[in-house]
This record gives C-alpha cells, structure tokens and sequence, in this order.
C-alpha cells in the first residue's frame, strides 16, 4: 500500500489528536464530578453558615460531609472501572490514606490553632482541601491545578474584603462555582 | 526498522491502537468507555477489536463484574511494538516530501 505524505500527515494528527483526547478524557473523566459534588457541598453548606445558628450550621456540614465523602467513594470506585491496573489500584488506596491523613490534620490544626470566629474555621478547612486538590492535580490532572490556585485566590480575596459576606461569597463564587466548572468540564469534554 | 502496517491503518484501528498505547503498560480500558471516546457503535468497535485480536495486537479480558458481563481491553506489547514502528513510518513517509 503507497500512501502520500499528505495522508501520512492526515494520519499522524489522528493519532496525536486521539492520543491527546485519551489522555484528557482520562484525567477529566472524573474530576468534573467532584467538582459537582462538592461545589454542591460547598453551596448549601455555606449558605447554612450564613442563615442558620451554630448548631444547625454544625449538623449541616456533619451530613453534607458524611454526603458527599459517601458519593465520592463511589464516584472513585465506578471511575476505576472504566481503566484499570493492578499499579492504579494501589494508587486509588494511597489516595483515600492521604485524604485521611490530611482531615486529621485539619483537625489538629483547627484544635491547636483555636479559630476565633466561623470564617477562620471555614478558611482553616478549605485551604487543607485546596492542598489535598493541588496534590491531587499534581499527581493526576495538572489542569485541575489552576482551579484549585483559582479557587484558593476566591475564598482568601472573600476572607480578606469581604469578611461579613464570606459566607455568602463561598456559597455562590466557591460552590456556584465549582458546579459550573463541573459542568463546563463536562460539556467541552 | 519503521514498517508501514496496513492492519493498523485503517481509520478506527488506528484511533483504537492510538487510544490504548496511550495508556500504561499494566492498564485496560472498559469497551463502553473506549465506544464512547471514539464515537463508535457497538458492532462496528467490535468488529475492529477482533480484528485487531486475531492480529495479536490487542487483548480482550471478558469478565463478570458484580454479575455482568464487561470486556476490557488493552494494547499487546507486540501491538505496541508495531503501532510504534507505524508511526515511525508514518514519520519517515512525511520527512520525504
């Protein structure tokens, strides 16, 4: 079979394009739907922060939590199934260790450092999540890096300008936003 | 060597092979999730697959999960042996324009 070197060409970009197409969607595939997830979190958890007393607040995010760490399991089990290898199996076990490991962090910082007022404590809590994220990308998705830098800038601008709103700004830019990101993400792809 | 493969070649071969080499070595993909990333149906991904197979350029795993069927497929190291030297081709043919 003679092929011309424009057809040669033509072929080389539909590897490269199918090449680069694989690699996105397996580094995207998933993290979409924890944006989703946790955006939604982040939302009606926030919101509950701004409207509720301390208890309800309390309960709020005890169930939003125990919620959405329920769905990202799953999330996380089903997105294993579609690739596979005995090599991403003993990641996805490293994964949830140092997810673990960073919520005891968290808490032992909130119990040494003694927040004076909800926004610290919120503040506390999403930079310990914004690390897990950035660690996160760092190992599988560099793209999902600049939304956490990204989200990360949002909530200290909130904190810093606008200490009285904070709430409300995480409910809508922090969670809005990462359900639209979600979205957007899963759209393009 | 780079050796020009005509198997291979075929459009969604060739997007097959490109797709499962650019996994790792120990990793499988999920036939509906391969079907979906190239925008395939179901005969015509399967009809490719075996040919593919009985090249001996691909490996299909079909197994039960939680009690239904689900195939899996990777690259063999022979198919990426030759999707490389392919691709080598492709290049060589392109440098002698």
């Amino acid at each position: 079979m003679n092929i011309s070197p424009s057809e040669a060409e033509e072929a080389l970009q539909a590897i490269q394009s199918m090449m680069n197409k694989t690699k996105k969607a397996i580094s995207n595939s998933g993290a979409y739907n924890f944006l989703i997830v946790w955006g939604a979190v982040w939302l009606v958890g926030f919101l509950a922060n701004h409207f509720f007393d301390a208890k309800t607040i309390g309960y709020t995010w005890m169930v939003l939590d125990i919620l959405g760490g329920a769905i990202s399991v799953i999330l996380g089990i089903r997105m294993s199934r579609y690739v596979r290898s005995p090599s991403g199996r003993a990641s996805g076990k490293r994964i949830a260790w140092f997810w673990l490991i960073l919520f005891l962090y968290c808490f032992s910082m909130i119990c040494v450092v003694s927040p004076v007022d909800g926004n610290q404590m919120a503040m506390i809590i999403i930079l310990f999540v914004m690390i897990g994220w950035i660690a996160m990308g760092l190992l599988l998705s560099v793209a999902s890096v600049w939304w956490g830098l990204g989200i990360t800038a949002l909530s200290l601008i909130g904190y810093y300008v606008l200490p009285e709103f904070f709430s409300l700004w995480m409910a809508f830019l922090g969670g809005g936003g990462m359900i639209f990101l979600g979205f957007y993400i899963r759209k393009k792809w | 060597m780079a050796k020009f493969n005509e198997t291979i070649h075929q459009t969604v071969r060739l997007q097959i092979m490109a797709a499962l080499v650019t996994l790792g070595a120990e990793e499988e993909v999920d036939f509906t999730y391969l079907r979906d990333l190239l925008e395939v149906t179901d005969g015509n991904l399967g009809a490719h697959l075996r040919k593919l197979e009985e090249s001996g350029y691909i490996k299909i795993n079909k197994e039960f999960v939680e009690r239904k069927p689900r195939t899996f497929i990777s690259a063999s190291k022979e198919g990426r042996k030759i999707f490389n030297e392919h691709v080598a081709a492709l290049e060589s043919i392109l440098k002698s324009k």
